[in-house]
C-alpha cells in the first residue's frame, strides 16, 4: 500500500465545486428506485452495504495504515446478529442496525488487542487468522444454522410498517450509508484521524510525544468493526439471508480490493471501487461466461499499473506526491 | 538544587559491548547542559536509553525525582522528558500544522476525540499556530511536511517538541547538516527559549555547544570523563587528549570563540 495516497486523507475545507458535485450524486443515488426496476435497484442495495463495509478496511487501512483482511468477520457478526434479530426479536430495521453495530463492535473488541500490537504483514495475517476462525465457527455451529445459514428472515420495517418495495428497503440502506459515511469522515477530520495518521505515518516518533500507538490502533480497530457490523446488518436488511459465504476470504478479500482500486485513505473513492467490485462480480461474471475473478484480477493489475492513488487519486495530476513542493496541502482528494 | 535529571551507574550493553558504561550525570533545573565526545563515545545510545527509546541494561535514570528507569517511552514523554531526533523524524504525509497540532492535542487531552473536526477545537489549533510562529513556520501551516527543507524540519521539529510541554528537552545533534545560517538561526531559537526550560544537548559543532551550555559533559568510549563549564572543559588535558588527540585541538577550541 503506497503510503502517499493515504496522506490524501488531509481533508479539510470543502470547496463550493465539490458540495455541488456531491449534491448531484446524492440526487441520483435517491432517485434510483423511480427510475429503474426491481433487480437494479436490490442490486446497488448490495453494493451500498458492501461499500460500508469497504469503508471500514478503508479506515484500518488508509487512514490507519493497517491493511486488513479480517473486516468480513464483522461485517458477519453484525449480519447473523441482525438477522437472528429479525427472526426471533423485532423486524424494525433501527433495531437491527444498531444490533449489527453494537455485534461488530463487541466482536472487534473482543479480538482487536492481539491484532493491533502488530502492524503490517504480520497484522494482515492475524487478522486474516480472526477472519477465517469466525468463518469456521459460521460454518460449523448448528445455532446459527451451521453451513445452511440462517435464513426465512421477515421484512424488515421502519416505524412499524414493513418495507416490502425493493425502493423502500433501497432507500432505508442509502440512508444509513450516508449516515455511516458521515460518521467516518468526521472521524478522519477530527483530532483522533489526526493521531492515526501519525500512528500511521511514523510510530516511533508518536511514543516519543507520549502517545501509545496501540492503544490508538485498538480505538480504530473497534470502529471499523462497528462500521463493518452495520454493513452486515444493512446487507441482510436486503437479502434476507445470511450463510457462511457472506463472511468468507472472498469477501474480505474483495473489500481490500475495492479499498485499493478506489485509492486508500480517500472515503469516496472506495465506495467506487465497491461498487465497481460488486458489477464485475455479481452482474458481468454471468454474461462473460463466468470469469469475473478474472476480470476482477486484470482491473487490479490495470489500476496498480495505471492509477498507484487509486480511482480517487486519477485525474489529480500525474506523477509522485511526494515531494513536489509547495500546494501540495491544497489538494484535497476525499 | 535537586537534579532534574539524574542518572545514576546508566549502562547500556550490546552484548560484549558496552557503550554507556556506569555513567552519572546530574542536569539541574533550567540548565543547558551539553553531552559532547567523539564519534562512537556512546552519545546517541545514551541519548536513546535516557528517553526510554531502548531499555537499560543497569542502573537508573531519575527525573523529576522519580526512577522512571521502568517506564515506557511514552510515559516519559507525558511526564515532560522529550527528545528530537539526530535525522529529523516528523510525520511527512501530514501537513506542518498537523505535524505540531499531535503533540498539542495529546497535551490538550483531545487526542481521541471524534465527535467534531479538528479544526473546531479552537484552543489546540490556535496553540499549535502559536508554536509555529515561534519558530517562523507560521506561513507554512498548510503545507505538507514532506516539502520542507531540511533546516525548516528541524525547526518544525522544534516547535513539536516544544508543544508537548516538556520540561526538559533533549536534542540529538540538532545542528546536524545544517547550513551555517541555519545554524545561528537555531542557535538564536535555542537562546529565546524560556529559561525555565532544562536542556540536554548532543552536539557536534563545538561552537555552537560553547555558546549554548552553562555546563558540559565530555563523553569517551562510553564513560564521563569530565563534567564542567565551557571554560574548564576547554582547559582539560585529558579531555584535549581523548576528544581531539592531537595539536587540532587548539584550533578547534579557540576556532569560534
Amino acid at each position: 500500500m503506497e503510503r502517499a495516497e493515504a496522506g490524501a486523507t488531509e481533508v479539510t475545507r470543502s470547496s463550493p465545486r465539490r458540495l455541488v458535485l456531491a449534491g448531484a450524486v446524492l440526487a441520483v443515488l435517491v432517485a434510483v428506485p423511480v427510475v429503474l426496476g426491481a433487480y437494479p435497484v436490490t442490486t446497488m442495495t448490495r453494493m451500498l452495504a458492501f461499500a460500508v463495509l469497504v469503508l471500514s478496511v478503508d479506515l484500518l487501512t488508509g487512514v490507519a495504515g493497517l491493511p486488513t483482511l479480517g473486516q468480513a468477520a464483522y461485517f458477519g457478526a453484525g449480519a447473523y446478529t441482525a438477522v437472528l434479530v429479525g427472526l426471533h426479536l423485532t423486524s424494525d430495521a433501527m433495531a437491527q442496525v444498531a444490533a449489527g453495530l453494537v455485534a461488530g463492535l463487541v466482536a472487534a473488541a473482543a479480538t482487536g488487542w492481539v491484532a493491533v500490537r502488530a502492524r503490517g504483514i504480520v497484522f494482515l495475517m492475524l487478522t486474516l487468522a480472526i477472519g477465517e476462525s469466525v468463518h469456521q465457527v459460521a460454518d460449523t455451529w448448528s445455532a446459527v444454522g451451521g453451513s445452511n445459514g440462517l435464513a426465512g428472515m421477515p421484512p424488515i420495517s421502519l416505524f412499524g410498517s414493513p418495507l416490502l418495495a425493493s425502493g423502500f428497503v433501497y432507500w432505508w440502506v442509502l440512508a444509513v450509508a450516508i449516515a455511516v459515511f458521515a460518521g467516518v469522515a468526521l472521524v478522519v477530520r477530527s483530532p483522533y484521524g489526526r493521531t492515526l495518521r501519525g500512528v500511521r505515518d511514523n510510530e516511533a516518533r508518536m511514543r516519543a510525544l507520549g502517545y501509545r500507538p496501540a492503544l490508538a490502533r485498538y480505538g480504530v480497530f473497534c470502529l471499523a468493526g462497528a462500521v463493518a457490523g452495520a454493513g452486515g446488518a444493512l446487507w441482510v436488511a436486503q437479502a434476507r439471508f445470511v450463510s457462511p459465504g457472506d463472511l468468507g476470504f472472498e469477501v474480505a478479500a474483495l473489500a481490500l480490493l475495492s479499498v485499493v482500486i478506489g485509492g486508500a485513505g480517500s472515503l469516496w473513492g472506495p465506495c467506487l471501487g465497491a461498487a465497481l467490485v460488486l458489477l464485475v462480480r455479481d452482474n458481468l461474471s454471468a454474461s462473460i461466461g463466468g470469469h469475473g475473478p478474472l476480470v476482477l484480477g486484470l482491473v487490479f493489475v490495470a489500476v496498480v499499473f495505471l492509477m498507484p492513488r487509486g480511482l480517487a487519486g486519477a485525474g489529480r495530476g500525474k506523477g509522485p506526491r511526494r515531494g513536489r513542493g509547495k500546494g501540495r496541502g491544497k489538494e484535497r482528494p476525499s | 538544587m535537586t537534579p532534574l535529571l539524574e542518572l545514576r551507574g546508566l549502562t547500556r550493553a550490546y552484548g560484549s559491548l558496552t557503550a554507556v558504561d556506569h555513567v552519572d550525570l546530574a542536569v539541574l533545573p533550567g540548565e543547558r547542559h551539553a553531552l559532547i565526545g567523539p564519534n562512537g563515545a556512546g552519545k546517541s545510545t545514551l541519548f536513546a536509553t535516557v528517553a526510554g527509546t531502548l531499555p537499560a541494561t543497569g542502573g537508573n535514570v531519575v527525573f523529576d525525582g522519580h526512577d522512571v528507569t521502568a517506564l515506557a517511552e511514552s510515559e516519559r514523554a507525558r511526564r515532560g522528558l522529550l527528545r528530537t531526533y539526530q535525522h529529523s523524524s516528523l510525520f511527512l504525509d501530514c501537513s506542518v500544522l498537523d505535524n505540531v497540532a499531535l503533540a498539542v492535542q495529546r497535551v490538550h487531552r483531545v487526542a481521541h476525540r471524534f465527535d467534531r473536526a479538528a479544526r473546531r477545537f479552537r484552543r489546540t489549533e490556535a496553540e499549535a499556530c502559536r508554536h509555529l510562529e515561534s519558530v517562523g513556520l507560521a506561513g507554512r501551516a498548510g503545507d505538507r511536511a514532506s516539502a520542507l527543507s531540511h533546516g525548516e524540519r528541524r525547526q518544525l521539529e522544534v516547535a513539536m517538541v516544544l508543544a508537548a510541554q516538556p520540561s526538559l528537552v533533549m536534542f540529538d545533534e540538532p545542528t546536524a547538516g545544517m547550513s551555517a545560517a541555519e545554524t545561528e538561526r537555531f542557535a538564536e531559537l535555542v537562546e529565546r527559549l524560556p529559561d525555565d526550560l532544562t536542556l540536554l544537548i548532543v552536539e557536534h559543532d563545538l561552537d555552537v555547544v560553547f555558546r549554548l551550555a552553562d555546563r558540559v559533559t565530555v563523553l569517551h568510549l562510553g564513560r564521563v570523563l569530565a563534567t564542567g563549564t565551557p571554560q574548564e572543559i576547554q582547559a582539560d588535558d585529558e579531555v584535549r587528549r581523548a576528544y581531539l588527540g592531537s595539536a587540532r585541538a587548539e584550533e578547534l577550541f579557540t576556532g569560534g570563540l
